[in-house]
């Protein structure tokens, strides 16, 4: 299970649509979710359309909060969405074998013995999240917050039976040609890491499509030399179906 | 979070299962949270509570929790149907049939009944915790909403969203009694975590405005040492306060254990009463618990809860 997280509090103003970008990570079998932090006042309407649409595009889920409530949404989005994709992998295989997707159309007892296997799988398949964070100047004392969310996330997915990794990363980058930076690569563990963004640019512009692009690509090079995506947890599925 | 949740279901309504076509009529919503509604129904066998749920998935992985308990347990019916409705607007929903539990919270029922019944009324709710951690689960989702007080302490415990089998992850907590929260430990179901939770809702049903202020604290420094200190300055939980700092720091190995050393702390009085006609050696010794035993005492003269 691969995941996007955008945290955000407004507008993208450069480059590709994240829109676009979202439906691009979709398309690669990585769910985006979107939180919107709003401080004193809101991200505004378009901004608040935007993060929908984003989420939309991207297959995953989308919330506007504050600041106090940010790891909690955090920590339960990134739930969500797990059982969510293993749900659509499980309702593929269902149509498959019982000519049936929709897992609410079954009788109750079938329904629990479906629900039991989703809940098995959301709990021990592997689960990487890439969280993609907005550092744009108006984000800055709000960065505190979202550190701490990442570590609440990280405490959540370490309870977790399965493999969970997380990776960071903020935009705008401040190197030249690159529209969003590696904070943190892949990892399960956050001990010791007291400050995740040690110093973050100023710069006014929010890439988030671009930004977005990024990380895609950098799941994609994660991936190289695995032999396909996506067949983890449909070839689980298979056994306990079948 | 609480998510938009559109069904309603209006007192005197009759309510058919799409399967089993058993007939519920609506008496009154009895509470509902980020999951469900919960409404008092009238069914054939008399009264039961009726669980709506928002999502299909979400409840039915509850549900098959109350399934498995009950497995486990033929003496306590935790489920009596489960079933789909058709709502106004015309979507299924999905629900299920429990049993009706009469009841208040703690909170109300401790006004209304006076602060001496506190520690009868942990006791019990500890007897509970270690029936599901025997059985090998954690409760998870312990807080004062659901948790029902009825008629001289008896308790129950209502929503099993939470409840998770040991080695998993918590399916489902509330920040300010989480474990993870106060950087006290993993979210991972063991039975030390709902042991937490107790404390945190021992602290939470005396002294909930500083607990409150705690939490707007930097993460950093968000600690059991905080809580100790609340705690401390609490005199309303003096009688108790040591087994809170073990419960907090993890040093019950269950519920069982916590129950044990709860029971015997309340009981102290009657091992003084016991050693009134002790040798003077010893009077030093009972002066001591003297103090201690004056918890009922205590919890009698306190009604700031
Ligand atoms: N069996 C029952 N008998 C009586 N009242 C009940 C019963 N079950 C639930 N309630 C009441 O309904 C409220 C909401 O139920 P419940 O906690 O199951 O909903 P939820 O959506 O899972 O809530 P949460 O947000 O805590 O997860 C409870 O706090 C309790 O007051
Ligand atoms: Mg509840």
């Amino acid at each position: 299970m691969k995941q996007i997280l955008l945290v955000t509090d407004g507008c993208s103003n450069v480059g590709m649509s994240p829109v676009v970008a979202a439906a691009h990570a979709k398309s690669e079998g990585i769910a985006v979710n979107v939180v919107g932090i709003l401080d004193y006042g809101d991200v505004g309407e378009l901004g608040a359309s935007e993060i929908e649409e984003i989420a939309r595009a991207g297959g995953g889920l989308s919330r506007l909060v504050n600041m106090r409530q940010l790891s909690q949404t955090v920590q339960m989005m990134t739930r969500k969405t797990a059982v969510q994709t293993i749900q659509l992998a499980v309702q593929k295989e269902l149509k498959q074998v019982l000519g049936n997707g929709s897992i609410e159309a079954l009788p109750p007892e079938k329904r629990s013995e479906v629900v039991r296997v989703i809940d098995e799988l959301g709990e021990t398949s592997k689960l990487q999240v890439a969280l993609l964070i907005d550092a744009s100047a108006s984000m800055k004392p709000k960065l505190r917050a979202v550190e701490e969310a990442i570590h609440d996330l990280m405490l959540s997915l370490q309870a977790r039976q399965g493999q969970s990794e997380i990776a960071v990363f903020h935009f705008p980058s401040s190197k030249h040609g690159e529209d969003c930076k590696l904070d943190l690569d892949w990892t399960d563990n956050l001990k010791g890491i007291s400050s995740i963004f040690t110093k973050f640019p100023m710069s006014g512009t929010t890439p988030t499509g671009p930004a977005m692009m990024q990380v895609i690509d950098f799941y994609r090079q994660g991936d190289y030399g695995k032999k396909s995506r996506n067949d983890e947890t449909d070839g689980m599925m298979s056994d306990y179906v079948v | 979070m609480t998510t938009s949740f559109k069904l309603n279901l209006r007192r005197g309504a009759v309510v058919t299962g799409k399967w089993k076509h058993s007939r519920y009529r609506v008496e009154r919503l009895l509470g509902e949270g980020a999951n469900g509604k919960v409404y008092l129904v009238h069914a054939d066998r008399g009264w039961c509570a009726l669980k709506v749920g928002i999502d299909a998935i979400d409840l039915q992985s509850e549900i098959n929790v109350l399934q498995a308990l009950e497995k486990q347990d033929r003496k306590q019916t935790y489920l009596y149907e489960v079933d789909d409705l058709l709502g106004e607007d015309g979507k299924e929903y999905p629900f299920y049939i429990m049993r009706y539990v009469r009841g208040v919270t703690i909170s109300d029922f401790l006004d209304k009944n006076g602060p001496e019944w506190f520690p009868l009324i942990g006791l019990n709710l500890l007897g509970k915790l270690a029936e599901l951690h025997r059985r090998g689960w954690v409760f998870g989702d312990l807080k004062i909403d659901n948790v029902l007080v009825a008629d001289y302490g008896y308790v129950e415990l209502v929503d099993y969203g939470g409840v998770t089998a040991m080695g998993k992850g918590i399916r489902q907590f509330t920040e300010i009694y989480d474990r993870g929260f106060w950087n006290a430990g993993t979210r991972s179901a063991d039975a030390r975590y709902d042991l937490f939770s107790f404390a945190m809702l021992c602290i939470m049903l005396h002294e909930p405005k500083k607990l409150h202020a705690l939490t707007g604290g930097l993460p950093q420094i968000r600690s059991t040492e905080e809580l100790e200190r609340l705690i401390g300055e609490c005199k309303g939980l003096a009688p108790v306060a040591g087994w809170l700092r073990q419960a907090l720091g993890g040093q019950f190995f269950d519920a069982s254990e916590g129950a044990e050393a709860w029971r015997r702390l309340l009981h102290r009085r009657d091992t003084r009463v016991k050693s009134a006609k002790t040798p003077g050696w010893l009077k030093g010794l009972a002066a001591v618990s003297a103090v201690v035993l004056g918890i009922s005492v205590y919890w009698l003269l306190r009604s700031g809860i």
